[in-house]
């Protein structure tokens, strides 16, 4: 098992090649604006420092978003023909499930700026019980180590002050919050009661090598994605489209249109 | 780059696939030694656009990425070959939309490192220009090619057909956007051309005098002279409470720009001895700019081409002709290649 993960959802840059259980190579950049000119011959310098051919690779993983549109059809483009040349299987990740996936706690809530007083989030809870003893046998068999996480709410944008309201049912719990904007989500949510915590910032951070070991055990249960249908999570429309239905909308649904 | 196969010659078959993304067409094709075309897929996507009254970037984008794949797998079918059989692989890098560009060219860059085949970056311009040695391979050399768009404007001597000299280009807007920007100062719409053109078919073209732009012996072009002077008749002929003609100023307006274009094309011919002309770009598709200049190559027994109305839109064909003349001269890209939306010739 040789994974390679990619991630140019944001500005890092990630890259990671994982054989087995053991992390061969990362990288982890902070390159804004770079990914195009950066993706493709990094992944080749990847491949040189290492004994490993890309001929050799049996699966990637890739993050589909929240990010930037056209960082992640980078990434996602390269994917699919590797996949396509190679004739192997690809997991999409969601950004925020990664950004998860490396902390501990119960309750996690991952955010992205979708700007304008807007998130894109989702809450995950760490698995316990019998899906996480399947999950772990499997992964035993295939050689990995895991912490299985649950999105208990689905990836979606959110009004920041909506919040308490999304996440009335897990008042009770202390939630872990990463990425951004942090400290305005923490204001809302401390005003409405909620005990919330700051993850640690040396894992509040998007990461290839936690993104590879995701994808393997994903692919370990034969949970893939097919090349053809991926794409983004773009979470919104194109602001064209949203202008149109504001615009024409309406009419056209008085009209009896589309 | 590391190749796994050592780099061919003119004399061996050069099988080399092209993907075009630039705006809001989604192509591949399969070129055997450029000018023969195995295969020529193009997904458009006009529809998508039209209600919006133009090409909404983010939508392309979205588009292009979704047909990518299956766009490649059927050229790769008609054609009957498979990945490993390719000797090359090109993408258009521009000019065009950023988001388009980089779905085409990531692709091209990821089978470029898979396969360890060398990887052609095309410049889309001179693929509309190349769609001439598709439709005519034995176009008769040397030659002079005018090339004129909404955002090019340039004249270039091919000696053969592996590279090409520009002679002249426009010093500030392509005669495309002075179309583009009088027609719209007229209040006759989008495109330009189009529109300046019927307006033009009832006008008189010797009604108003404007300026030829003289850069003396240069063969470059100029047309925000004529454009400022066009809106300084039009607003002296306001203020003065007089009707303008549109007909005769679109057809006056008109003939300067083709004035401009045809003395210095025939020009670089005489200078240059050519043997074909070639006009290629959306304003070449302007009936009396050929009618001006057919008359011009007919008195002097020359031929002239443009491109057959298929290869007019964007397709891969034409960048995987132009590709092949890089092939021969060992013009590859190196994977760290980007987009350039603004590209010149
Ligand atoms: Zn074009």
């Amino acid at each position: 098992m040789l994974t390679l993960a990619i991630d140019t959802a944001t500005e890092v840059l990630g890259l990671a090649l994982l054989n087995q259980q053991q992390l061969v190579i990362e990288h982890n950049l902070h390159l804004p604006r770079q990914h195009s000119e950066k993706l493709l011959p990094l992944i080749e310098s990847m491949f040189e420092l290492t004994e490993f051919e890309v001929a050799d690779l049996s699966g990637i993983g890739v993050t589909v978003g929240p990010g930037s549109f056209t960082g992640l059809r980078i990434g996602i483009t390269t994917v699919k023909l590797l996949a396509r040349i190679f004739k192997i299987p690809v997991k999409g990740v969601s950004s925020l499930e990664l950004l998860a996936a490396a902390v501990e706690g119960e309750y996690l809530l991952p955010l992205f700026d979708a700007r304008r007083k807007r998130v894109y989030t989702a809450l995950y809870q760490r698995q316990l019980g019998k899906v996480a003893e399947r999950q772990q046998a499997i992964s035993a068999s295939n050689n990995l180590i895991f912490n299985s996480r649950k999105a208990i709410i689905k990836p979606a944008g959110i009004e920041i002050t909506k919040l308490p309201e999304i996440l009335a049912d897990y008042r009770q719990f202390k939630l872990t919050l990463l990425g951004e904007p942090k400290i305005a989500v923490k204001e809302v949510l401390t005003a409405a009661g909620f005990r919330v915590e700051f993850a640690n910032l040396e894992n509040d951070f998007p990461r290839a090598a936690v993104l590879a070991r995701l994808a393997a055990q994903y692919l370990a249960m034969d949970q893939s994605d097919d090349i053809y249908q991926l794409k983004p999570a773009y979470l919104k429309q194109p602001q064209a489209e949203i202008n149109w239905q504001q615009k024409y909308g309406k009419k056209t649904d008085l009209a009896g249109g589309n | 780059m590391q190749f796994t196969q050592k780099i061919k010659n003119e004399t061996e078959d050069i099988l080399i696939l092209a993907l075009e993304s630039s705006c809001d067409e989604t192509a591949a094709s399969v070129n055997l030694n450029g000018t023969e075309v195995l295969s020529n897929v193009v997904s458009s996507q006009v529809k998508l656009h039209q209600k919006f009254g133009g090409v909404v970037p983010e939508i392309a984008s979205r588009k292009h990425l979704e047909l990518i794949l299956p766009v490649i797998d059927q050229a790769l079918v008609e054609a009957g070959v498979e990945f490993s059989d390719l000797d090359a692989v090109a993408a258009t890098y521009g000019p065009g939309l950023v988001g388009g560009l980089l779905v085409g060219l990531t692709a091209a860059k990821t089978i470029a490192l898979a396969l360890k085949i060398p990887l052609i970056g095309v410049n889309h311009i001179a693929g509309h220009i190349y769609a001439n040695f598709i439709a005519n391979p034995d176009i008769e050399k040397p030659l002079i090619c005018l090339t004129v768009s909404g955002g090019h404007t340039d004249l270039l001597y091919f000696a053969s057909r592996r590279g090409y000299k520009i002679l002249g280009s426009t010093q500030d807007d392509a005669a495309g956007e002075a179309f583009d920007k009088i027609s719209r100062f007229m209040g006759l719409g989008y495109p330009g051309g189009p529109a300046i053109e019927k307006a033009a078919q009832s006008g008189d073209p010797s009604a108003v005098d404007f300026p030829r732009a003289d850069l003396g012996d240069s063969f470059n072009f100029s047309f925000s002279g004529l454009k400022t002077a066009v809106m300084n008749y039009i607003n002296n002929q306001q203020q003065k409470g007089n009707l303008v003609n549109k007909a005769d100023l679109a057809a006056s307006f008109q003939a300067a720009v083709i004035d401009s274009l045809s003395s210095n094309l025939m020009a670089a011919v005489k200078k240059y001895n050519a043997k074909s002309i070639v006009l290629s770009g959306g304003v070449a598709a302007n009936q009396q700019l050929r009618k001006s200049i057919s008359k011009q190559t007919t008195e002097l027994g020359l031929k002239l081409y443009y491109p057959p109305l298929d290869l007019c839109t964007d397709n891969a064909a034409m960048i995987g002709a132009v590709a092949y003349y890089q092939y021969l001269e060992k013009d590859f890209a190196e994977l760290s290649l980007s987009a350039d939306p603004a590209l010149k010739l």
